[in-house]
């Protein structure tokens, strides 16, 4: 009983906020400014559905994700190696940090501008000499992918070096009288134990990529994606989509964070307990 | 079988104000194979430092040390070192933490698990392979790294103050594993503490050092038979020789 009660804590609030949204929808009764719950309900419970000749709910999700997806992973390629240099040879972080520090206090949306000059809307494709690939590839701008790159960048790399430079000593001293290899140390000895924090500047830069995506998405120039949705639901004052857009950017962040949450707790579960 | 000697070795640290500490000041020692030298001293007498000089972990300033009258540069492969605590990794089991050193030590893959088995069993932990050290208390903790350290075969065994975080009870029942484990596997063991009991306890020999600079005021055999009883008149005897040694600057 306790426990039931507990568990249904959280959703006293949630369930308190729809029920105060519909009277509110009800009593102003103009769905051009505030949508009915059940409005929002048939946006999201219909996501194959065309919605305003702009695609369906779930491709523009799809569309967002896989941008998003995309340049996280260049982030996470070069970022992680990059953080593994800088944490372990002081050389590399005295080239490299002051670049670093240099760029770091520039939020990632304004960067939105300058990659739209740069990259205008160049496709990834395109980079390869293909106009259409007829994948969801023709969707993804390298702009896009930059800014999302950007958005990952510092929490991948500043947790890396934290991480590895947080490396306990007599971790390294030990395996260094057990013989072990520089090789062997960083393998068996630096990875593992900068894991935990690694896998912290993943969750926050996903975190960040897919908050900077949206951003980027509701600007000119764009054709697709939840960002997209938002911005032309609004010019159209379709405010169920709207709102319903809003609603699966907030699932979709949450998941994200989730499923690297597993992850996370999976490499670092000896960390809590350890200290 | 292995001699290790210290020939007029020295460690300066240079100080934040250009002052420089001399940790250790012209250290002349000669320890025999298979011997059991237990170092005591007061805080600052430089001998964990000593230990890490050996190990090779921290460079000399000056002297030489020699195993069979070859000089030692860099890490010292005939030796490991067995520190206070938290020395585990704690993303290896614990029978992961003994294999570690034993592929370190080239041992083949199909016999590491073997072996592994066969050293957790020597400190008295058969039934905790799987364990994870963090599940471990203090003095388990401490037998794994006795496992671990025995697992890379070492000639010469350092151990700083591997019992030094532990309780009474506990730390006497270690005690006796290492003698044992000592007795059946001959290595020597130099045994930094600053416990005379302890010393006293377990060693054939003790080398009592003092401050500033760090350096061996006494060398003192022991000579009494094991099991030892530490109630005993000479055992107490002894005791109050080197408190008093420790205690009045040399």
């Amino acid at each position: 009983m306790n426990r039931l009660f507990r568990a249904l804590q959280g959703f006293i609030l949630p369930v308190l906020f729809l029920v105060v949204w519909e009277v509110w929808a009800v009593r102003l009764d103009n769905p051009a400014l505030v949508p009915r719950v059940e409005a929002v309900l048939g946006v999201l419970f219909h996501p194959f559905s065309e919605l305003i000749g702009t695609g369906t709910l779930a491709w523009n999700t799809a569309v967002s994700l896989f941008r998003v997806l995309f340049g996280f992973t260049i982030a996470v390629i070069l970022c992680v190696p990059l953080g593994l240099c800088m944490g372990t040879s002081q050389t590399v972080f005295r080239l490299v940090n002051p670049l670093v520090e240099l760029f770091r206090p520039l939020c990632p949306i304004a960067w939105i501008p300058f990659a739209m000059a740069f990259f205008g809307v160049t496709r990834v494709p395109q980079l390869f000499g293909v106009r259409y690939s007829d994948t969801i590839l023709d969707s993804v701008q390298v702009g896009m992918v930059f800014i999302i790159f950007w958005g990952g960048l510092f929490p991948i790399l500043l947790n890396t070096i934290y991480g590895v430079t947080g490396v306990r000593s007599l971790w390294i001293e030990t395996a260094r009288t057990l013989g072990a290899t520089r090789r062997r140390i960083f393998r068996n000895v630096i990875l593992p134990a900068a894991l935990p924090a690694i896998m912290t500047g993943l969750r926050v830069g996903l975190g960040i990529s897919w908050m900077v995506i949206i951003a980027a998405e509701m600007l000119p120039g764009s054709d697709s994606g939840i960002g997209y949705l938002i911005m032309y639901s609004y010019e159209l004052a379709e405010m169920q989509i709207l709102v319903a857009s809003m609603v699966v950017i907030g699932l979709i962040g949450l998941a994200l964070n989730r499923g690297l949450e597993l992850v996370s707790l999976r490499v670092s579960r000896w960390q809590p307990l350890e200290r | 079988m292995k001699n290790l000697v210290l020939n007029g070795v020295s460690r300066v640290f240079s100080g934040e104000d250009e002052r420089e500490v001399e940790a250790l000041f012209n250290l002349d020692i000669k320890f025999s194979a298979g011997e059991f030298v237990s170092i005591i001293g007061p805080t600052g007498c430089g001998k964990t430092t000593l230990l890490r000089l050996i190990s090779g972990l921290e460079p000399l300033t000056s002297g030489q040390i020699l195993i069979d009258d070859k000089l030692v540069k860099g890490l010292n492969r005939a030796c490991t070192l067995v520190f206070q605590q938290f020395s585990l990794f704690p993303w290896f089991s614990v029978l992961g933490n003994v294999t570690f050193a034993l592929e370190m030590k080239g041992i083949d893959k199909s016999r590491q698990h073997q072996e592994a088995s066969a050293l957790l069993k020597l400190v008295g932990l058969e039934g905790a392979a799987k364990a994870r050290p963090y599940e471990l208390s203090g003095g388990m903790q401490q037998r794994v790294a006795i496992a671990r350290a025995l697992a890379y075969d070492p000639e010469i065994l350092l151990m700083d103050e591997p019992f030094g975080a532990l309780d009474e009870k506990t730390r006497h029942k270690l005690q006796d594993v290492l003698l044992d484990i000592w007795q059946e596997k001959r290595k020597t063991i130099l045994f930094v503490t600053h416990n005379i009991d302890e010393a006293v306890y377990l060693a054939d020999r003790i080398v009592v050092m003092a401050a500033e600079p760090g350096r061996v005021v006494k060398d003192i055999p022991i000579t009494l038979p094991r099991p030892r009883n530490r109630l005993s008149e000479e055992f107490t005897e002894l005791h109050i020789r080197i408190r008093n040694l420790i205690e009045i600057p040399g």
